[in-house]
């Protein structure tokens, strides 16, 4: 049974700095954790402080039934990659996997075999004699995962283990890392600060932020539905589009609701409002709004939408990604701050809006378009406290 | 690694001229040494340089070492030449081997034995026993340094708070103080010990445990023990500087992955920091053997009696006479080779440094 579980954990540093604020997570046996966040979030100081290299300041720290808050490192059963692999430099490979199972006194013939099962699923048969220094970036990972592996420990621990590869390489290593925990079933708790990484490899998603937890669930629901302005604009890329907007009621129209949007105004279709029996309460006040790229498409390739449910634009900047194309424009409305260290401090403020338009789309520089809007995907935030306005159970009262 | 370049030919030449003409000048006094510890005194003592055609002889040598008049000396290089190729043979293969202690803990074995036999073979002089002080002191010079230098260095690499600095500062401080002013401070400090030694007869009792042959009172001044502790002393800011500098470049990481592994922060210590840092240990016990191996100082004043080679050597040369001078010459090629033989083995660690690659990504 190795089921992890933080309770109200704080890390203060001696300067007073509090890196972690109570945060509390439960993992499952077997279960992918990945926490992500923006750099100096805290999300390594919780990792480090679940391995026992840092000082827990309050709260506890469980692995079963078994608190771990004073017990060292050595002790705790966990294995952890690091972010720049730490592989011992005047051990082989061989030495280097073997190097736990040495220091607990399994015997030399065991610990052969072991480091031998351990070179095959990670193949590294061939590289077993070579120091780490003769070793590519890869195969340095691939050592630092078959070190943590060797031991069958109750918890993987990963910093950011993918950070010093190149891009091609980690989407592989990726694949790589989610098949072998998956095979081994050991409960990992996993750090980064790439999203991507975040949705693709774990079973759960926690998102941190300035040492606060902001929201964990399935990546579908972190993305699908952000509990608040600082996930919707973390998870996903290019992020959510989110601007200051203000809900009207539409009584000549007979009903609903309208967003007004800078210059524009988009009809918000009932079932939105069905859906979030808080969004009601917003009418005539202020909002943040938030549409993903890819809830936006150009009017030319898909004709058939309300006409309600459209904006006028002007291409800024035009991506052609092959699959897709990226489609930059103004809409004259404020952008919201989501709070992202970061985010690109220029593009802050500009009204700036990103759509992910079909490859056929025609749209060039300069042009006039018309843009379609999802507005069943539309998600919507209170502007003071930046919550997701839902219900009265789970959003803007929480 | 093609690195010249035709087109800075007239630059290269003057470049090697310069280094020629730097070897030239730091190699001339010691060629010059090791020709007059050859010599005849009369060819030493000619008005007009005798430089090359001279008859040559090994006098000199046998007059500073051993107690003969008529010794042949070849049977005595015979012997220092075997104990010399077997202890460095055994220091080349611990240099290749991968675990390197006990072929160094050979050689180091090969020539004690060599020095403890050397006076049973041939009748050895007084300055015998000074070469014997100057390895005493100079190996537990260097055992004890390294052993307190690579914990504070350690500690002190790891540890950034306040008093880590204050204590690196003060060091530095005491590193920069001239030699002069320990050297009176610790005699009257070890003479106040020794009179209390003596009038409670503390001096002089017998302790079961440590009855070294030779030694009947317990005392500090004129022993090795006095110049091992000050040389200690002010050698601990060096290696601890030197060592710390070493460890900084060591990453954190190391010891926090042996400590995941499964090792306490000792073993993390001993098994993969340590081993990293073999080449910073090696550079930083050369320095240190040089240190004291070629001390005078704090010899003369803290051991009136119990010489090393360098106060020997210097006794040798206040006076005129031709023959002290062919004897100080032949007493500092002696005690100067074994050095330059050390330095050779391990000049490519002086050099090496850490090796990069594995440590970062």
């Amino acid at each position: 049974m190795s089921t992890v579980t933080l309770k109200n954990l704080v890390k203060d540093y001696p300067n007073g700095f509090r890196a972690i604020t109570d945060l509390s997570l439960h993992l499952d046996d077997g279960e992918f954790l990945v926490l992500v966040g923006p750099s100096g979030c805290g999300k390594s100081t919780a990792l480090r402080m679940i391995a026992g290299l840092e000082d827990i300041t309050s709260g506890d720290l469980y692995v079963g039934d078994r608190r771990l808050n004073d017990v060292a490192p050595k002790d705790r059963d966990m294995a952890m990659v690091f972010q720049n692999y730490a592989l011992y430099p005047q051990m082989t490979v061989a030495e280097n996997i073997a190097f736990p199972l040495k220091l607990r006194r399994v015997p030399k013939a065991e610990r052969t075999a072991q480091v031998r099962h351990a070179a095959e699923i990670l193949e590294l048969t061939e590289q077993l004699d070579k120091k780490p220094a003769h070793l590519s970036g890869g195969q340095r990972q691939r050592v630092a995962m078959g070190r943590a592996i060797v031991r069958h420990p109750a918890l993987f621990l990963m910093d950011e283990p993918l950070s010093n590869l190149d891009a091609k390489l980690r989407v592989q290593m990726r694949a790589d890392i989610a098949g072998i925990q998956r095979e081994l079933g050991v409960t990992t708790f996993y750090v980064t600060h790439d999203q991507v990484e975040a949705m693709t490899m774990g079973d759960r998603v926690a998102v941190i932020k300035d040492g606060v937890l902001q929201q964990v669930d399935t990546p579908e629901s972190i993305y699908g539905s952000p509990d608040n302005v600082f996930v919707a604009a973390f998870i996903g890329s290019p992020s959510m589009n989110l601007f200051e907007a203000s809900l009207t009621g539409n009584d000549e129209r007979g009903g609903g609701y309208s967003l007004v949007l800078g210059d524009h105004r988009l009809a918000v279709p009932a079932e939105v409002v069905a859906d979030r029996p808080a969004l009601a309460s917003y009418e005539g006040r202020p909002v943040v709004v938030g549409i993903r790229p890819e809830h936006l498409e150009d009017a030319s390739v898909a004709p058939d939408h309300p006409d309600d449910q459209r904006l006028d634009a002007t291409v800024d900047v035009r991506e052609a990604l092959g699959a897709e194309t990226l489609v930059h424009f103004n809409l004259n409305a404020q952008s919201v701050d989501s709070g992202d260290p970061d985010a690109l401090d220029e593009l802050r403020d500009t009204g700036r809006c990103t759509a992910r338009f079909s490859a056929s789309s025609p749209a060039r520089v300069g042009d006039r378009i018309r843009v379609n809007v999802d507005g069943r995907r539309l998600h919507f935030f209170d502007r003071q406290t930046h919550l997701a306005i839902r219900d009265r159970a789970h959003g803007a009262e929480q | 690694m093609q690195l010249s370049r035709p087109s800075v030919r007239p630059s290269r030449i003057a470049l090697h001229a310069i280094m020629i003409l730097l070897v030239v000048w730091s190699v001339t006094p010691f060629v010059w040494t090791a020709q007059t510890s050859i010599k005849f005194t009369r060819d030493v003592a000619s008005k007009t340089p005798v430089l090359w055609g001279y008859e040559t002889t090994a006098n000199a040598y046998r007059n500073f070492w051993l107690d003969s008049d008529d010794l042949n000396m070849w049977g005595v290089l015979a012997f220092i030449l075997v104990v010399a190729a077997a202890a460095t043979a055994l220091g080349l293969i611990g240099r290749r081997a991968r675990h390197g202690w006990p072929w160094f803990l050979g050689a180091t074995a090969v020539i004690c034995v060599a020095l403890w036999r050397f006076p049973r073979i041939w009748e050895a002089n007084d300055e015998y026993d000074f070469l014997v002080n100057s390895v005493v002191v100079t190996i537990l010079t260097m055992v004890i340094s390294l052993s307190i230098g690579l914990l504070a260095g350690y500690g002190l690499a790891r540890y950034t708070g306040i008093s880590g600095a204050v204590i690196l500062i003060v060091a530095l401080g005491f590193r920069a103080l001239p030699r002069t002013a320990f050297v009176l401070p610790y005699f009257f400090g070890a003479k106040e010990i020794d009179d209390w030694l003596t009038s409670t007869g503390v001096g002089s009792w017998n302790f079961p445990l440590i009855d070294f042959p030779g030694v009947d009172t317990l005392q500090i001044l004129d022993t090795r023990l006095a110049i091992v502790l000050a040389l200690v002393a002010v050698n601990q800011p060096f290696t601890i500087w030197m060592l710390r500098s070493f460890f900084i470049e060591v990453p954190k990481e190391m010891e926090e992955a042996a400590m995941m592994d499964g090792a306490t922060r000792l073993q993390a210590f001993r098994k993969v920091i340590i081993p990293i840092m073999w080449p910073a240990i090696i550079a930083t016990g050369l320095f240190t053997m040089l240190l004291a191996y070629n001390e005078y100082l704090f010899v003369r004043v803290l051991a009136p009696t119990e010489w090393t080679l360098p106060v020997a050597i210097v006794s040798l040369t206040g006076g005129e006479s031709s023959r002290t001078i062919t004897e100080a010459a032949a007493a500092s090629v002696s005690i100067t080779l074994p050095i330059v033989i050390v330095i050779i083995l391990f000049q490519k660690h002086l050099v090496r440094g850490l090796g990069a690659g594995a440590v970062k990504g």
